[in-house]
C-alpha cells in the first residue's frame, strides 16, 4: 500500500492487523471471500499510505488514523426516522442488517448473504495499491444490503439504507443494481455516536437507459473516523445524481470512483462539505469518461471554520474514444478562520481532441460587497454572514428536483448552523 | 507580422523530423572522461580555477546526490538515465578568453550564422554591424536601436560576453559564472544556493556537483539595467550533459531583464540538460526571465532529443519586488521544469506565462509554483498548453498561501489546445489556502480548435495549415505580448514549426 516499505507498523495498523485475526472465525465468506480479506489484511500489513501516495497527497492516513478503537459486540445503535416521510428504511445497526422489508420491483438481499455465498466476491478488495478503503472494509466487512432494482421500475418512495453504530468500529457495503429504463432514489445515511472506525463501500450499476438518485448524508461524530467509497458504473443514456452532505467527523474520507461507461451517459455530481471544529475531510473523486458524447457536472461547495481542513481532489479523465464529451467542474470554498484550511486539485487528463472540459476552484472568504449590501439594508453583520454562506450552499442543494429532499437537506443545513453558525 | 511569410515558407519546406538547428560545429572540444565521480569534480572546479569552497561545495552536493533517487512523480516516461555514460565537462578548445570576435573560431560564428535567433544578438556577435548602427531588423520590430548583451553558452562554456562595458558603466555585472566565481566570489557565496539549496531536488543537487557554467548578473541599488541581457545555451558535442548554472540578482530599486534561448544539434542518443537557475530580488526590484526553448525534440519515431531537467526558482525576497517567468517550450523529447516564486516580500508579485507546444513524442511536464508567504502578495499564472501528433502535455502547478499571508492573491488560467486524436493534455493543479484572507481562483479548459473559427477563417480563402496557424496565435497571444519584441517574433515562428506535420 506505502510504495515505500515502512519497517514498523503503526499502533493502528497493528490493532487492524491483530482485530482480523481476532474476528476471523465469526466473519461471513466463502473461500473466494476470504482469499480477498486475507488479501486485503496482507497490503495493511505494508502499511496504510502517506503523503507519498500522490491519491492521499492531503491526508496522510498513516499519521492520521492514529487509533483504532475495539471492536464492541454489546454495543447496539438503534433505527433512526428516515430523512423524508415514506421512505423505506433499510438499517444497519452497529454492522448488523436487521430486517429486510419488501419493496415493490426491488429485490433486496443481505450482504451477509452474499459475503456467504461469495456472490459478491468481485466487489471486494482486489490488490490495488493505493486502495486503503477497500483493504479495510474488505478485511471487516459483515454486512449491508444488496438492492435490485427491476428492469423499467418506478420506484416512486425513497428507499434509505442506514449505517448507524454506538461507537467501536462499524463496516459495510451497499450494493445496488438499476435495472435498465428504471427509476428510483436511494438516500445513505452514515451517523452514530461515540469513538468508532467506520468504513462503508458501494458499488452502483445504472443500467442502460435508468435513472437513479443517489444521497449519502454522513453526519458521524466528532470522534469518529469515515472511510466512504462509492463505486459507479453508468451505462448508455443512463443518468446518476450523487449528492453528498459532510457534516461531521474526526477524520472523513469520502472517495467517489465513477465509470461513465455508456454513450449518452450523464454524472451530476453535486456536494456540500459542513467543516467545524478539528474535521480532517477528504473528498476524492476519479471520473473516467469511456464513451463518445458523456456529459458530467461536478459542483462541490465548502465552508471551512475553526480549525478544520478541507480536501477536494477531483480527477476528470477522457479516454482516446470518448469524443464529444462535456465535463465541467467546479469546487468553491469559503474559508472562513485563518485556522482553518482547504487544498483543491482539480485534475484533468484528457486523451481525446473532440471535446470541452474545464474546471473552476476558487477559495475565497465572504464578499465583502455582498456583506455591506445586506448590513446597509439594515442586517447586522452575523445575520448577513450567516445568509451568504446559506445560501452558498442552498444553490447546491437545490439543484435535486425532488422537493421532499431539498427540504430535508435544508433543516440539516440549519441544524448544522444553530451548532457551529 | 512580416515573420509569417517566411514561417509559411518553412512549415511547407520541412518535414517534421527535420530540425531546423539539427547541424554540428566541427570544432574542437576539451572533453573530461565520461562518468561521474569525485576527481570528475575536482577536474572541472580545477579547469574552472576556483577557490576551495566552491570545490567543497561541489563535493558535499556529490556526495548527496548519490543518496538521492530521480523523482519519478512526473506524467513522463523515458528509458533509465545511465549518469555514468556523460561526459560531464565539454568545452571548445578555442576559447581561452577571447577579447574581440576577431578572436572566435569563425566555425562558432557560423554557428550562430545557421541558428539565425536570436537575430539582433547574430549580426552583432558576426560583426555585421557595430553596437548603435541602425539594423535592417528594426525595420521588422519598430524597436530601432534597442540593445542586447549577450553570453553565450556553447557546450556549457561562455565563450563571448559583449557590452560587458557599457553594462560596467552602469555598475551591472554580467559575465559567465566561472568568471563571476573567480572575479566576485563575495557575490556569489552570499546568494549562490540561497535560492535552489544544495538537496533541492535530484538534478538541481547534480547540477550543484558539477555545472561547468552559465551567466551570473548583477545589478546594483537603484539601476535600471540599461538593456535587455541575453544568454544563449547550445548543446554541441555528444554524450555531453550540459548543467549551467545561472544567478541574478536585483539588488534594492534594481530592473533587468533577461532573455535565454537554447538550441542542441540533431543527435539520435538522448542528451541531459540539468540547469539551475535562482533569481533573487531584493526591495522594490524588478526581475523580468525570459526563455525559449527549442532543443532537439527528437525525430518523427521519438528517437533522441534532449531530456530538459530543469529547477529555476526566483525568490522575491524584499518588500514590492517582483519576479516575472515567461516561457516559451517547444523542444526537448522531455522537459520537465517548474519555474516558480517564492513570494517572501510584503506586497510581492510573481507572475508565470507559459506556452507549452508538443509535438512527436514530446513529453512536456511543466508548470510553476507561487508560494505565497508574505503579506498582500499576488500571483497570476497563464499557460497555454498545445498537443499535437503523439505528445504529452501536462501542466502541474501550485498555489500555496501560508498561515500568515494575509491578503494573498492569484489568478490562475490553464488553457490547453488538442490537435489531433493521438495526444494527451492534463491539468494538475494543487491549490492550498491556510489563511481566510487568500483569493484564489483556478480556471483551467480543455477544447479543440472550433470548427466555427476554422471555417470563418477558411471561408476567407486560408488554407487550413495557416488558418490553424492563425488561430494558435490568438490562442497564445495573452503570453506572446509579455515576451520582449526580438523573442515574439521568433516564438510565433517556432510555434509555427512546431506544429507543423500536424494537421490533416
Amino acid at each position: 500500500m506505502n510504495l515505500h516499505a515502512t519497517p514498523q507498523m503503526t499502533a493502528a495498523e497493528q490493532a487492524l492487523v491483530d482485530t482480523y485475526g481476532q474476528l476471523f472465525s465469526d466473519l461471513p465468506g466463502d473461500t473466494a471471500v476470504v482469499v480477498r480479506r486475507d488479501e486485503a489484511v496482507e497490503a495493511l500489513k505494508s502499511g496504510l499510505p502517506t503523503r507519498r501516495v500522490e491519491a492521499w497527497h492531503y491526508t496522510d492516513l498513516r499519521r492520521l488514523l492514529s487509533a483504532v478503537p475495539a471492536f464492541d459486540p454489546a454495543l447496539q445503535a438503534k433505527e433512526q426516522p428516515a430523512l423524508v416521510s415514506g421512505a423505506t428504511v433499510l438499517p444497519v445497526l452497529s454492522g448488523r442488517a436487521t430486517s429486510v422489508p419488501r419493496v415493490d420491483g426491488v429485490a433486496i438481499q443481505r450482504v451477509f448473504d452474499r459475503l456467504s455465498d461469495g456472490s459478491i466476491a468481485p466487489q471486494l478488495f482486489d490488490g490495488d495499491a493505493v486502495d486503503a478503503i477497500g483493504a479495510i472494509n474488505t478485511a471487516f466487512v459483515g454486512d449491508g444490503y444488496a438492492l435490485d432494482i427491476a428492469e423499467g421500475a418506478e420506484i416512486a418512495k425513497p428507499i434509505e439504507v442506514q449505517n448507524l453504530h454506538e461507537g467501536g468500529q462499524a463496516h459495510v457495503r451497499f450494493a445496488a443494481r438499476a435495472g435498465r429504463n428504471s427509476r428510483a432514489t436511494i438516500v445513505e445515511r452514515q451517523t452514530g455516536a461515540g469513538e468508532a472506525l467506520v468504513s462503508a463501500v458501494s458499488h452502483i450499476t445504472v443500467e442502460d437507459g435508468a435513472d437513479l438518485t443517489w444521497i449519502i448524508l454522513q453526519e458521524q461524530p466528532d470522534e469518529a473516523t469515515f472511510l466512504g467509497q462509492t463505486n459507479i458504473e453508468i451505462g448508455a443514456d443512463a443518468k446518476l445524481t450523487l449528492f453528498f452532505m459532510n457534516a461531521g467527523g474526526r477524520l472523513v474520507r469520502q472517495e467517489v470512483k465513477v465509470a461513465v461507461a455508456g454513450e449518452g451517459s450523464e454524472f451530476v455530481l453535486r456536494g456540500v462539505n459542513l467543516l467545524a471544529g478539528e474535521t480532517h475531510c477528504d473528498v476524492t473523486m476519479v471520473l473516467d469518461h469511456e464513451a463518445a458524447n458523456t456529459v458530467s457536472t461536478e459542483v462541490i461547495r465548502n465552508v471551512v471554520t475553526d480549525k478544520a481542513k478541507g480536501v477536494f481532489q477531483g480527477q476528470i479523465r477522457v479516454a482516446r474514444d470518448a469524443q464529444k464529451t462535456d465535463a465541467k467542474m467546479a469546487c468553491n470554498t469559503l474559508l472562513l478562520t485563518d485556522e482553518g484550511e482547504f487544498s483543491a486539485k482539480p485534475e484533468l487528463e484528457i486523451f481525446a481532441d473532440d471535446v470541452a472540459c474545464g474546471h473552476g476552484a476558487t477559495v475565497t472568504e465572504i464578499d465583502q460587497g455582498h456583506l455591506f449590501y445586506l448590513m446597509a439594508r439594515g442586517i447586522d453583520e452575523k445575520t448577513a454572514r450567516g445568509l451568504l454562506v446559506r445560501a452558498f450552499l442552498a444553490e447546491v442543494i437545490e439543484d435535486l428536483d425532488n422537493e421532499a429532499l431539498v427540504e430535508a437537506l435544508e433543516e440539516k443545513l440549519t441544524a448544522w448552523f444553530a451548532t457551529h453558525g | 507580422m512580416p515573420a509569417v511569410q517566411e514561417t509559411i515558407e518553412q512549415v511547407r519546406n520541412i518535414d517534421v523530423d527535420q530540425y531546423k538547428y539539427g547541424f554540428e560545429t566541427l570544432i574542437e572540444t576539451d572533453k573530461a572522461p565520461k562518468g561521474l565521480n569525485e576527481d570528475i569534480i575536482r577536474l572541472i572546479s580545477a579547469k574552472k580555477d576556483e577557490p576551495e569552497w566552491m570545490l567543497e561545495w561541489r563535493l558535499e552536493a556529490f556526495r548527496r546526490w548519490k543518496t538521492m533517487s530521480e523523482p519519478t512523480w512526473a506524467r513522463v516516461s523515458y528509458p533509465e538515465i545511465d549518469f555514468q555514460d556523460i561526459h560531464y565537462y565539454a568545452a571548445p578548445k578555442s576559447t581561452a578568453g577571447p577579447t574581440s570576435l576577431d578572436e572566435v573560431d569563425p566555425e562558432l560564428l557560423r554557428t550562430y550564422e545557421k541558428l539565425g535567433i536570436p537575430l539582433k544578438e547574430q549580426e552583432i556577435l558576426a560583426g555585421v554591424r557595430k553596437q548603435g548602427e541602425p539594423s535592417e531588423l528594426d525595420a521588422i520590430d519598430g524597436n530601432g536601436g534597442r540593445k542586447v548583451a549577450v553570453d553565450a553558452v556553447f557546450d556549457s562554456v561562455s565563450v563571448v560576453t559583449t557590452f560587458k562595458k557599457e553594462l560596467a558603466a552602469a555598475g551591472v555585472i554580467f559575465c559567465s559564472i566561472s568568471e563571476a566565481i573567480r572575479e566576485h566570489p563575495d557575490l556569489v557565496r552570499k546568494y549562490l544556493g540561497t535560492v535552489v539549496p544544495t538537496s533541492d531536488n535530484y538534478y538541481a543537487t547534480l547540477n550543484t556537483a558539477v555545472f561547468t557554467d552559465g551567466s551570473f548578473v548583477y545589478v546594483p541599488k537603484g539601476v535600471r539595467c540599461p538593456m535587455e541581457l541575453s544568454t544563449y545555451f547550445r548543446i554541441n558535442e555528444k554524450n555531453t550533459g550540459q548543467f549551467e548554472r545561472t544567478l541574478i540578482i536585483a539588488e534594492e530599486g534594481a530592473y533587468v531583464s533577461y532573455l535565454e534561448g537554447c538550441t542542441a544539434p540533431q543527435r539520435d542518443e538522448n542528451q541531459l540538460h540539468a540547469a539551475v537557475v535562482e533569481l533573487i530580488a531584493l526591495d522594490d526590484a524588478e526581475i523580468k526571465y525570459s526563455t525559449v526553448q527549442n532543443w532537439y525534440p527528437g525525430d518523427k519515431d521519438g528517437k533522441g532529443g534532449i531530456y530538459n531537467f530543469v529547477t529555476k526558482r526566483g525568490d522575491c525576497r524584499g518588500r514590492n519586488s517582483k519576479i516575472s517567468w515567461t516561457q516559451v517550450e517547444t523542444g526537448s523529447a522531455i522537459t520537465w521544469k517548474y519555474p516558480s516564486c517564492i513570494l517572501r516580500g510584503d506586497n510581492s508579485q510573481g507572475e508565470f506565462y507559459s506556452i507549452a507546444v508538443s509535438n512527436g513524442h514530446q513529453q512536456i511536464d511543466s508548470g510553476t509554483k507561487m508560494l505565497h508567504l508574505g503579506k498582500n502578495t499576488v500571483s497570476r499564472i497563464i499557460s497555454k498548453g498545445i498537443s499535437a501528433g503523439k505528445s504529452n502535455n501536462t501542466y502541474r502547478g501550485q498555489v500555496s498561501v501560508h498561515r500568515k499571508a494575509t491578503n494573498a492573491r492569484n489568478f490562475t488560467n490553464c488553457d490547453s489546445l488538442l490537435i489531433g486524436n493521438d495526444c494527451g493534455a492534463h491539468t494538475v493543479p494543487y491549490i492550498e489556502a491556510k489563511n481566510a484572507t487568500a483569493k484564489l481562483e483556478h480556471e483551467a479548459t480543455t477544447s479543440k480548435i472550433s470548427e466555427d473559427q476554422l471555417f470563418y477563417v477558411m471561408q476567407r480563402g486560408i488554407p487550413e495549415e495557416e488558418a490553424i496557424a492563425l488561430i494558435v496565435n490568438g490562442f497564445v497571444k495573452e503570453v506572446i505580448q509579455e515576451l520582449p519584441m526580438e523573442f515574439a517574433v521568433e516564438a510565433q515562428k517556432l510555434i509555427g514549426i512546431s506544429l507543423e506535420g500536424s494537421v490533416g
